[in-house]
């Protein structure tokens, strides 16, 4: 009879292989502990999640320079939905949001302005259309993401348009519009169902991260993040997507074109005149016009620095959202791109909770007054490189001003 | 458990907690499973959302109706079970009658690999290679030969490919290890006199395996539709990603729905801070649960002892 | 079952090859044709997972640098050295939590459990073998995050995923006690051996094959999981210090970035943790065969 024994040899030599892998891993546990503290257990890990349009500013620029000692920033791109909640919840230490957070004092929150960003409407459309840059406007955009416009030709699009880029249109004899949305919840919804909003009185979807959910139908794609815009709105030929501008080179690079973008004061009479100043395509000079146009409207004591730079000039009230009341949204002469929005970090104003701590959040104010002045502009006082690399546009000093403030009331933090 | 392993259970003398003792451990799984539907219950606040729930009008913050998910979860998951049922049957045939055995030897392994892929490789293979090659060759191929085909027509389909097509393609590859595995255990335990009495009857082989092996191992092949179809009916991650998710029903077969596991995946999210959000996600967790466990509980049912695959996971 | 046909077999086919009738050379070429199509559907399987394998390798090879594989550097933003750890931390974490849950459980049900009762666990076992790990995901972040408060942390994804995993190792355990064989059992037994003394002298060297054979099977499980870890946890760019910190999952970083534009560093990054998990899953998998197999061996071995 065989030694029952003699089966131990297979279970031996395997016991020494599982041995091994054990301290393999322990050794890479506690390696991994060593190395990475070098940064030691004082580390703090300051966690950020939220807006994708954020994301590339503090995943690739701002966190991998940002060296005070003890420590780091961890990004995450989930959506400004998420970044607010999260916050909100106290499970990390910066919520990321396109969007300002009405109430945000209920649950001891900033809305936190760190940099001013632009959005842009960008379309697949063949050759010679994608070299050149379509007329559109919020009242357009407005019933395209409403469905009441849907092919490429329509006369509302034509009549916005030079007559030569009018007749291209045409020649695509009804192009079907495939309008993109967000499928995560996005402060890029929330600006763009803004901009649609105000500029049609008609318009049926509630201003919100997720405004657009219920807006479907045969043509309607989504992409998750913007760069899931991208890439769907690069997958279909006619598709027109609300895209922010830090995706500008991963946007060029998939072959699409952004649209000038013109204000309401040609809605008033019903037709839309192709003047070149109708339309407005986003540089710094034109983003930053209809930022310090919108910022006229911050009424800092009543709601913080939530404000809506959507058409800059064109409403009163700095969170009232006229329906479909847009006016003119330029002083005479002043070039402003409509789309344009503050860029929100919203941060607790006390620690509590495991991941909010005071030491956290002593730390999270030094990291703002940072991203405030050596993150929005260099040395010589002109707009930083890691701004520039986004395409954003730097904080006036007067939000500066108020950022301070708010940092001021930041508990213990003096 | 079979009766030649049944042990003589041995009962403990002395204490009474030397009696309890051992047999709490083997309570764990249940307390795991009672855990699980507790906790969604708590988190649903057992709201009831009426019939509201069971329409297919989803449009937070006001309807809450999952029906839309249900036939989306159904539309994915039942086509994926069919082509993993026919090829798993057609692989499962050759392996067993038709090949030599080194190379089933070789072969067998390679299609259990399948099993091990974990999804969310399926799906960034899915998302950037093979959904583009779906939107650029094949749907656009069903399309114009195969459009007059109601819902194989209508709205051209888009061209990155993600949709209902390519979902159904991945779905199939998921589930085709755990159907393969099943048909081919379930006609390996036909008695070889059983089949040998058949071709001695004059049956080719095929005819052997139609009409001996097949109905003896109904039995195997229908487990292997539940577990594969519970397999492809629970699956997240890779969907989540070819699938463009979205809460319509789709339009043609082209289209883009939303399951009820991406999208309870995707939505979390957003609702964070919405305790009737997270009440409908976690009721609709619930039903997804309830009908996953009916599923696994008949498809081993039909097997009628423990089967444990160790590569499939099953 | 080919050679089932050899003997028998031949002398039928031989008979009926020389019946010449139209309706028997139909069904012998019908069963000669599909002795090749069939086959052919073996090329469904095969194929898909060559060209994925390829995909992924030839996605993430060209950019994976030794650095990009090991640098923990928390300022280089595309480095895998973080997540390669972090990951194999929480598989330490996770499959010991699940393997004595799981083991316990397992060697529970197949010893001192009555036989109706053990019917019940193990159907309950097998019900949560078939959960979504969406579910699973839930009930670790409503449980974990938020009632116990352990927020997005190293311990919340862990504790989750050793939840997702400890129904594979019970039904293994349970399965390896079960199939001791009797006179082995009986022997220990009769020779008055007491429970535990059966559990951990007499059965244990003879299940620990299949035991580990199942820990294995559960890692190559665990380390591919993505929804329970995503709603679990938060990125981190450093190695977890404590446990309710942040951790990133290597899956978290494909997820995190697989949507990125094409030939940026980020979905390379994507590409190459994708590969390590392929790398990783296919040599358990391996793993596991050759151990069941030698296992296999070594139970006949016993009935000499």
């Amino acid at each position: 009879m065989k030694r029952r024994s003699g089966g131990m040899s297979v279970g031996v030599a395997v016991a020494i292989a599982i041995v091994l892998l054990i301290v393999g891993i322990a050794g890479g546990y506690f390696l991994g502990k060593s190395t990475t503290s070098s940064t030691n257990n004082n580390t703090i890990n300051l966690t950020e999640t939220g807006s994708s349009l954020l994301y590339p500013l503090f995943k690739n620029y701002w966190f991998p320079n940002y060296t005070a000692s003890n420590v780091v920033l961890s990004a995450a791109s989930t959506g400004s939905g998420t970044g607010q909640s999260s916050a909100e919840l106290g499970l990390v230490n910066i919520g990321a949001s396109d969007g300002y957070l009405t109430n945000a004092s209920t649950t001891n929150l900033i809305n936190f302005p760190v940099a001013i960003s632009a959005q842009l409407i960008y379309y697949n459309l063949p050759a010679p259309l994608n070299g050149v840059h379509l007329n559109l406007n919020g009242s357009i955009l407005a019933e395209i993401y409403s469905g009441v416009i849907t092919t490429w030709d329509n006369p509302e699009i034509l009549a916005a348009q030079p007559a030569s880029v009018a007749s291209e249109l045409s020649a695509m004899s009804a192009q079907t519009i495939y309008p993109v949305k967000r499928s995560d919840s996005s402060g890029d919804t929330f600006l763009f169902t803004s901009l649609c909003y105000m500029s049609l009185a008609s318009f049926p979807y509630p201003v919100s991260t997720s405004g657009l959910t219920g807006f479907s139908g045969a043509n309607v794609l989504t992409g998750n993040g913007n760069s899931g815009m991208v890439s769907t709105a690069k997958g279909q030929v006619g598709s027109i997507a609300y895209i922010g501008i830090s995706y500008e080179a991963s946007a060029a690079a998939a072959g699409l074109q952004y649209a000038a973008v013109g204000n309401n004061a040609t809605l008033a009479n019903g037709t839309y005149a192709a003047t070149a100043s109708d339309y407005i395509l986003p540089t710094t000079a034109t983003v930053s016009n209809d930022a310090n146009l919108g910022l006229t409207r911050l009424d800092f004591a009543t709601y913080g620095l939530a404000v809506s730079l959507i058409l800059g000039g064109s409403y009163a009230g700095a969170t009232t959202l006229v329906h479909g009341g847009g006016g003119t949204n330029a002083a005479a002469g002043v070039l402003a791109y409509p789309i344009v929005n503050l860029e929100y970090a919203l941060i607790k104003t006390v620690p509590g909770g495991t991941v909010v701590t005071a030491a956290a959040l002593a730390a999270t104010v030094a990291f703002m007054h940072w991203a405030l002045s050596y993150g929005n502009y260099n040395s010589a006082g002109a707009s930083s490189a890691w701004i520039d690399g986004v395409n954003f546009v730097p904080l006036t000093p007067e939000v500066i001003g108020y950022d301070n403030v708010e940092l001021a009331s930041v508990s213990g933090i003096s | 458990m079979s009766a030649a392993t049944t042990p003589h259970r041995h009962r403990s003398a002395g204490t009474v907690a030397g009696r309890i003792v051992p047999f709490v451990p083997a309570l764990i799984p249940a307390a795991l499973l009672l855990g699980i539907v507790v906790e969604l219950l708590i988190s649903s606040k057992l709201t009831n959302f009426g019939l509201d729930f069971w329409g297919s009008n989803w449009n937070p913050p006001d309807h809450w109706g999952i029906a839309i998910f249900v036939t989306g979860s159904l539309l994915t998951a039942l086509p994926a079970l069919f082509f993993a049922m026919a090829i798993g049957l057609g692989i499962a045939i050759a392996s067993t009658t038709y090949l030599p055995g080194w190379i089933t030897r070789f072969l067998d392994p390679f299609v259990d690999l399948l099993a091990g892929i974990p999804s969310i490789v399926y799906g960034i293979w899915g998302y950037l290679l093979v959904a583009p090659f779906f939107g650029t060759v094949i749907n656009p191929a069903l399309y114009n030969h195969l459009g007059f085909i109601p819902g194989f027509g209508g709205v051209a389909p888009r061209a990155d490919g993600l949709g209902l097509p390519v979902g159904i393609f991945i779905l199939t590859l998921m589930a085709l290890p755990i159907t393969t595995l099943l048909i081919r255990d379930a006609l390996r335990s036909v008695p070889r006199d059983l089949w040998e009495a058949g071709l001695g009857l004059g049956a080719t082989r095929w005819e052997t395996m139609r009409h001996v092996a097949i109905p003896y191992g109904s039995r195997g092949i229908l487990s292997a539709a539940f577990l594969g179809f519970g397999r492809a009916f629970g699956e997240t991650v890779a969907i989540a990603m070819v699938l463009n998710v979205v809460a319509t029903y789709p339009i043609n077969v082209y289209g883009s729905t939303a399951t009820m596991a991406s999208e309870m995946f995707l939505l979390l999210d957003s609702a964070f801070g919405n305790s009737q959000y997270l009440a409908a996600l976690s009721e609709m967790a619930l039903v997804l649960l309830v009908i996953s466990l009916a599923v696994n509980i008949i498809g081993r049912r039909l097997v009628a002892r423990i089967v444990t695959y160790e590569v499939a996971g099953l | 079952m080919a050679s089932a046909t050899a003997g028998l077999g031949t002398d039928t086919a031989q008979d009926l090859l020389f019946d010449r009738s139209f309706r028997t050379r139909w069904r012998l070429g019908f069963d000669k044709v599909i002795g090749w199509v069939l086959p052919l559907l073996f090329l469904v399987a095969i194929i898909p997972i060559l060209d994925l394998v390829y995909y992924i390798a030839s996605q993430a090879l060209p950019t994976l640098t030794w650095t990009v594989l090991t640098s923990t550097n928390p300022y280089d933003p595309d480095a895998l050295g973080v997540p390669i750890l972090s990951t194999a931390a929480i598989m330490l974490f996770a499959t010991s939590l699940a393997v004595l849950l799981g083991l316990f459980g397992g060697v529970a049900t197949a010893e001192f459990l009555p036989e109706r009762a053990a019917g019940w666990v193990r159907m309950t076992a097998n019900m949560l073998v078939g959960t979504p790990s969406v579910v699973l995901g839930y009930f670790g972040y409503f449980l974990l995050v938020i009632t116990f408060g352990w927020g997005l942390s190293f311990v919340a994804g862990s504790v989750t995923l050793a939840f997702f995993m400890t129904p594979y190792v019970f039904r293994i355990a349970d399965l390896a006690y079960s199939s001791i064989p009797r006179p082995i059992r009986e022997a220990a037994y009769g020779s008055g051996a007491r429970p535990y003394q059966y559990v951990l002298r007499v059965a244990a060297p003879i299940a620990f094959p299949q035991i580990l054979n199942g820990v294995f099977l559960a890692l190559a499980i665990g380390v591919g999981e993505t929804a329970p870890i995503v709603l679990t946890t938060t990125q981190s760019v450093i190695f977890p210090p404590t446990i309710y910190s942040p951790v990133t999952f290597l899956t978290g970083t494909i997820w995190e970035n697989f949507s990125q534009p094409a030939g940026s560093p980020s979905l390379a990054l994507a590409f190459q943790a994708a590969l390590i998990l392929l790398v990783v899953v296919v040599a358990l998998n391996i793993l596991v065969r050759v151990i069941s197999a030698r296992y296999q061996k070594r139970l006949e071995g016993l009935y000499q």
